[in-house]
């Protein structure tokens, strides 16, 4: 049966008992490129997101030599400049914008920071939360053998990939990628180099081209994880014996199909705006250069603004739902301890997903808010914090009185809590506008963030690649290479983003190129952690100033010992594909849920046998029972015989 | 939509008298719109009524709305609620702006 | 090995499949029209200008509306008959609804198409004028142009890092020149004609040079053996000033500016915004003159003594009618009418809507030539004229794009579904049910769309 036909919608009811493996083989193409199995599309999303995220990260490591040594050379460029291909790639994209001594300029400054953001949140975070462990995990997890609309998943995967494709070609054509900030604000994003001889010279057409793909492959993503939830549970699984990840994909699902029609809207009329000339953001007697544009004008702004954060709130619990979902797999396994508040974490969940649509104009205080609206968004913001706090408490009672047990991704989950708390409560302050109104567009804003998404759901996505491997490959990943990527990642995390909250205090600018240098003289306050770099500095005969900006080479080393902690990492995911230990059973953390009672890795179709859900998700520890964990697939203890059933299947071939 | 061939029948009936109904309101909202009201916000929200109407009767007879499974419904509600929240949220921050007459150029003397 | 509830639904949802995928797709496309409708209210809200009311065809508009619910009501026809197993009258009626799609695209086509050649000018004082460019006897479009004369040194210049901006005279420069173009000298003395080519060469030259002398950008300079001609419409070029005209590629051209002015066949003048509306600059002696004004102001008052005597108590500048009936003034003739007769009544003006296509109306319009001092802005009636056409033509468009996608999938399910429809009638059925719902929704959109446009 190939894959075409298996996933073909007919009518014929087949009775269950042709599970098969496939019949013949799939050629490569059908297999692995063009395949409808939800198993292969979410790896698929899972290796273009990692990808994507390394590729971001890389942005962010030339980002942090230009602020930490304004003026200077980056390092090893003659060395990439020597090497036949990647050179004239590497020119290309960033070369070709940076100064004659191969030091960063604002201009190139700006590229890097607007794409950093950009190929982070849509091309790495919500692939590779959303797409890649949704499209794995939940399909198996409620027991069904697909999708429920293959065939658009598929369509998903591809037009991410085209998408994927327009962004990356933003980084060669003639004004290079957009420079405007993941935000894309207008006016300055509509009219910037508005004299480019064709619109696809334009760095900006490309970006909102792909953005039009990356929203269409997220709609059908969305209404395909939706509609198998709602439609394709297996028997026994209501939607209350759901796991805590399903709900969350649940969740997720409606915030991604809901929010970002509002974005497509901002998209198409920024395109018009570039391309037909009309004026939807740009205000009556705007002036560039000293001379008025050739425009109508009676537009506004703000308007871009509304619809931009209109999705791009709710697109923030896109990012960090997919953590909360991983983590509720792999904390009650690892502690062996039910999820503690099953219930109110559901509830939480549904609340949060409502209220972060209420929510978004307090990224806008800045923008002359009336009292009335300020004082609206600042309760809505307020009260979105509850439901967050319940979903971090009840992951962190969920450990009291477990027998923990600290491999890899146990590390990372919990290292994820008290990160997520830090991200959390810094982001308390902001919700007020009086404070906002001093905090704008500081770092310290963007520490506050990145605590949240960086050492919060990248950590839980981390959790996530080692707990899922056994079931995806059926190798382990090694655990000493693991805690290698592990502590490094701590550290290297936390020396970015916390000096971030200190300097934003300070009123260190997000924008800054220099990292302040150029404010130097008038901004010279030391510091605790100054005075202590400083010293630590002179302890290596380092010359480090006992000022706000040792920060910046505090941060930049903090980055430098997280890429560093990196190579583990890539080497372990690569090598264990082949290389890593085999695991011996379906179910090697002894967990709960249906996604380990398939056979291991899982074959078109799923199950040997036709799952019901016989009990809530996690029983593990369960008094009296005879091993300290209850497979919900388990009709009476030890029941039913997946190995026997699977000798069946074999002979029936 | 009903299964067997008497309710099939009669819903086909009810099209044409739905279909016909648009097109007389669709008439209407035309003719009203010439009407000088004492407001011209009054014409809109005359023409919007006779919108939204017409609107149920396509959601509910054509799209069968009216007799539809109560999960579609709680779905359309989320949605409903938040395109409201979206127009709402819309009109409100535009009439509230932190912006007073002199604000960004003294005020003129009339 | 099939995915479950394809055909027959869930029993404890009720529901297969399909009918929650597309319920969920029209859920996001919700939110994808109420993001377009609550731009519209921002802008209409914020609009600095006289929101255009009845400004469109509304007889096209009402067609249309009439088209779609029509073709509502043979997409349910059609899945009842499928229904019915009455296969023949199911095609049918599937055929009737494409047919539908596609007289609607065709109207607005038409719709389109007659707002591409009438334009608008937005003279300093804010009078707008509206009409159309001239026509030479041939029947094409004269478009408003800058002319430069005796034009004979061309300034290239080519960066050497790859910019968005690059010389490019073969495709912005040459197409301007009147004529044929003349040979050019280069620097070196060699004469050449500007193609491809010798481009090429000249460039890879002047690279070469800038790189040896260690500088960013290489340029050539070409003077021409004969004094050229230049004629461009100001959105293709990128500058001028009296002597020198700077082209989207970079190119200068030194010359001397012989005209910049525009003629311009008036078929209306909306005054609203200019305070004294009679001493709009349209009615300058050089432009429409006096006999004109004195044919607006009778406009003008005789609308607003009927406004008096029909609402005594309305308070008359609050009125967005009276204000569009009594200041914007339609010229349907060539020469100002004699004085006394009053010009047409209010619906006698919305016949000769600015939007209408006009076809042999250009000779009945007055002909002004507007100096460019006089103007800050002109259009065609598309997306740039104002935030009104701009919102017109992007839910416009983006409907038209849902009928023509909606329209496509139900001609799917008309030519190549004919063995499904032989072999498992109710999976198709399930089918045509789910594009005729995405078919309603088209039309849903389109019952508000028509009102807030074209009528309110």
């Amino acid at each position: 049966m190939s894959a075409a036909a298996t996933t073909h919608d007919h009518a014929h009811d087949h009775s269950h008992d042709d599970h098969a493996h496939g019949h013949h083989e799939q050629s490569f193409i059908w297999k692995y490129l063009f395949s409808s199995d939800h198993k292969t599309i979410g790896i698929q999303y899972g290796i273009t997101g990692l990808l994507f995220l390394l590729f971001g990260f890389f942005l962010m490591l030339l980002m942090r030599w230009s602020i930490a040594y304004p003026g200077v050379p980056v390092p090893a460029l003659e060395l990439i400049r020597q090497l036949p291909v990647i050179n004239g790639v590497f020119d290309s994209m960033f070369g070709r914008w940076m100064n004659a001594d191969g030091s960063l300029n604002g201009e190139l400054y700006n590229m890097l920071g607007a794409m950093h953001g950009t190929i982070m949140v849509f091309f790495g975070i919500v692939p590779l939360g959303f797409a890649a462990f949704g499209n794995f995990v939940m399909p198996l997890q409620i027991g069904t053998i697909d999708m429920a609309f293959p065939r658009l998943n598929m369509a998903s995967y591809w037009l991410f990939f085209i998408s994927c494709v327009l962004m990356m070609t933003s980084f060669f054509v003639g004004t290079g990628p957009v420079q405007t900030g993941w935000t894309m604000y207008s006016p300055l994003a509509s009219t910037m180099n508005i004299g480019v001889t064709s619109v696809w010279d334009h760095g900006h057409t490309w970006w909102l081209s792909a953005m039009v793909f990356n929203i269409s492959a997220s709609l059908l993503g969305s209404v395909n994880f939706i509609a198998t939830l709602i439609n394709l549970r297996t028997k026994g699984m209501t939607w209350m014996k759901m796991p805590f990840f399903c709900w969350a994909m649940f969740v997720i699902g409606f915030l991604l199909l809901l929010a970002f029609p509002p974005l497509e809207v901002a998209s198409i009329l920024q395109l018009s705006d570039r391309l037909f000339g009309s004026s939807f953001y740009l205000p009556t007697g705007l002036m560039e250069g000293g001379k008025h544009l050739d425009i109508s004008g009676g537009g506004s702004p703000l308007l871009y603004q509304h619809l931009f954060w209109f999705l791009a709130h709710p697109e923030v619990y896109v990012l960090i739902l997919p953590a909360f979902a991983i983590l509720t797999e792999v904390i009650p396994c690892n502690a062996r301890r039910p999820l503690w508040g099953y219930k109110s974490m559901v509830y939480s969940v549904l609340t949060l997903g409502f209220l972060s649509f209420l929510v978004w104009a307090h990224h806008m205080y800045l923008t002359g808010m009336g009292t009335m609206m300020s004082t609206y968004f600042q309760i809505t913001t307020v009260l979105i914090s509850v439901p967050s706090v319940v979903l971090l408490t009840c992951l962190m009672v969920s450990l009291w009185g477990g027998s923990i047990r600290f491999n890899t991704q146990m590390l990372f989950a919990s290292a994820f809590l008290p990160m997520f708390g830090i991200g959390g409560l810094t982001g308390l302050p902001l919700a007020f506008s009086f404070i906002d109104l001093a905090m704008h567009d500081t770092y310290y804003v963007i520490g506050h963030f990145h605590y949240v998404v960086a050492p919060g759901t990248i950590f839980a996505l981390f959790a996530g690649i080692y707990h899922w491997f056994p079931k995806v490959t059926g190798r382990f990943m090694n655990d000493k290479l693991g805690k290698l990527h592990f502590w490094p990642s701590l550290i290297g995390m936390n020396l970015v983003f916390g000096p971030m909250l200190i300097q934003g205090m300070a009123g260190f600018h997000r924008r800054w190129y220099d990292g302040g240098k150029y404010f130097e003289n008038t901004s010279s306050m030391s510091h605790w952690t100054t005075t202590l770099t400083h010293k630590i500095g002179a302890f290596f005969g380092l010359n480090i100033p006992d000022n706000m900006l040792s920060l910046n080479i505090v941060m930049s080393v903090g980055a430098f010992i997280l890429a560093l902690g990196q190579v583990p990492f890539i080497f372990n995911f690569w090598y264990s594909i082949k290389g890593g230990k085999k695991a011996t059973s379906d179910n090697p953390w002894d967990a709960t849920t249906l996604d380990w009672a398939t056979p291991t890795p899982p074959p078109h179709g799923n199950f040997l046998f036709d799952p019901v859900a016989h009990r809530g998700p996690y029983e593990y520890s369960l008094p009296g029972h005879n091993t300290d964990f209850y497979p919900q697939w388990e009709s009476e203890p030890g029941k039913p015989d997946l190995k026997a059933l699977a000798e069946k299947a074999q002979a029936h071939h | 939509m009903a299964d067997n061939v008497e309710a099939i029948q009669k819903s086909i009936k009810w099209y044409f008298i739905i279909g016909g109904l648009l097109i007389i309101l669709s008439g209407a909202t035309v003719g009203l719109s010439y009407v000088e009201l004492p407001t011209h916000s009054l014409n809109i929200l005359v023409g919007m009524i006779l919108a939204t109407i017409k609107a149920s009767m396509v959601a509910l007879i054509f799209m069968h709305l009216s007799h539809e499974r109560s999960l579609i419904y709680k779905m359309l509600a989320f949605t409903a609620a938040l395109a409201i929240v979206l127009f709402t949220l819309f009109i409100l921050a535009h009439e509230d702006p932190l912006v007073f007459p002199g604000f960004y150029a003294p005020v003129e003397q009339q | 090995m099939d995915i479950p509830y394809t055909v027959h639904a869930r029993p404890d949802t009720g529901l297969y499949n399909a009918k929650i995928g597309i319920w969920l797709f029209l859920a996001s496309e919700v939110m994808l029209f109420g993001g377009l409708f609550s731009a519209y209210i921002f802008l209409r809200v914020g609009a600095d200008y006289p929101w255009p009311v009845h400004d469109l065809d509304v007889k096209l508009g009402f067609i249309n509306t009439v088209v779609l619910i029509a073709s509502s009501v043979t997409v349910l026809m059609a899945l009842a008959m499928l229904k019915l197993r009455k296969f023949g009258w199911y095609k049918i009626n599937m055929a009737l609804t494409v047919l539908c799609a596609g007289v609607f695209m065709f109207n607005k086509t038409l719709e389109y198409k007659a707002k591409f050649a009438h334009y608008a000018v937005r003279l300093t004082d804010g009078t707008m004028l509206t009409g159309h460019m001239p026509k030479d006897k041939d029947g094409n479009t004269i478009h408003y142009q800058v002319k430069f004369d005796g034009v004979t040194e061309l300034t290239l210049s080519v960066p050497l890092k790859h910019t968005a901006v690059t010389a490019d005279p073969v495709g912005y420069v040459l197409p301007f020149i009147e004529g044929t173009a003349p040979k050019f000298k280069t620097e070196s003395g060699q004469e050449i004609t500007l193609d491809e080519a010798s481009f090429e060469t000249l460039s890879a030259e002047a690279v070469k040079k800038a790189k040896a002398e260690n500088k960013g950008t290489a340029s050539i300079k070409l003077v021409a053996t004969a004094p050229i001609k230049l004629a461009a419409k100001p959105s293709e070029i990128f500058a001028y000033t009296d002597t020198t005209i700077t082209f989207r590629d970079g190119t200068t051209a030194t010359g001397k500016l012989t005209d910049d002015k525009m003629t311009f066949e008036v078929d209306g003048v909306d005054a609203r915004g200019v305070a004294q509306s009679e001493k709009s600059l349209a009615f300058d002696h050089r432009y429409l003159g006096e006999a004109w004004q004195k044919a607006f102001v009778e406009n003008r008052d005789h609308h607003i003594a009927k406004f008096e005597t029909d609402y005594p108590t309305r308070d008359k500048s609050r009125s967005a009618t009276l204000q569009k009936e009594s200041l914007f003034f339609k010229l349907n003739s060539a020469e100002p009418p004699a004085a006394g007769a009053p010009h047409g009544d209010a619906h006698g003006a919305e016949a000769h809507a600015p939007a209408e296509g006009h076809g042999e109306a250009h000779a009945h319009h007055p002909t002004v030539v507007l100096e460019k001092k006089d103007f800050t802005f002109f259009s065609n009636f598309t997306p740039k004229l104002n935030t009104y056409y701009a919102i017109y033509f992007t839910l416009t468009g983006l409907h038209g794009l849902h009928v023509v996608a909606g329209a496509g999938v139900l001609l799917y399910f008309l030519v190549f579904d004919g063995k499904r429809m032989r072999q498992d009638p109710e999976h198709l059925a399930n089918r045509v049910e789910v594009g005729g719902l995405f078919w309603h929704f088209v039309d849903l959109v389109w019952i508000f769309l028509f009102p807030l446009l074209y009528l309110l």
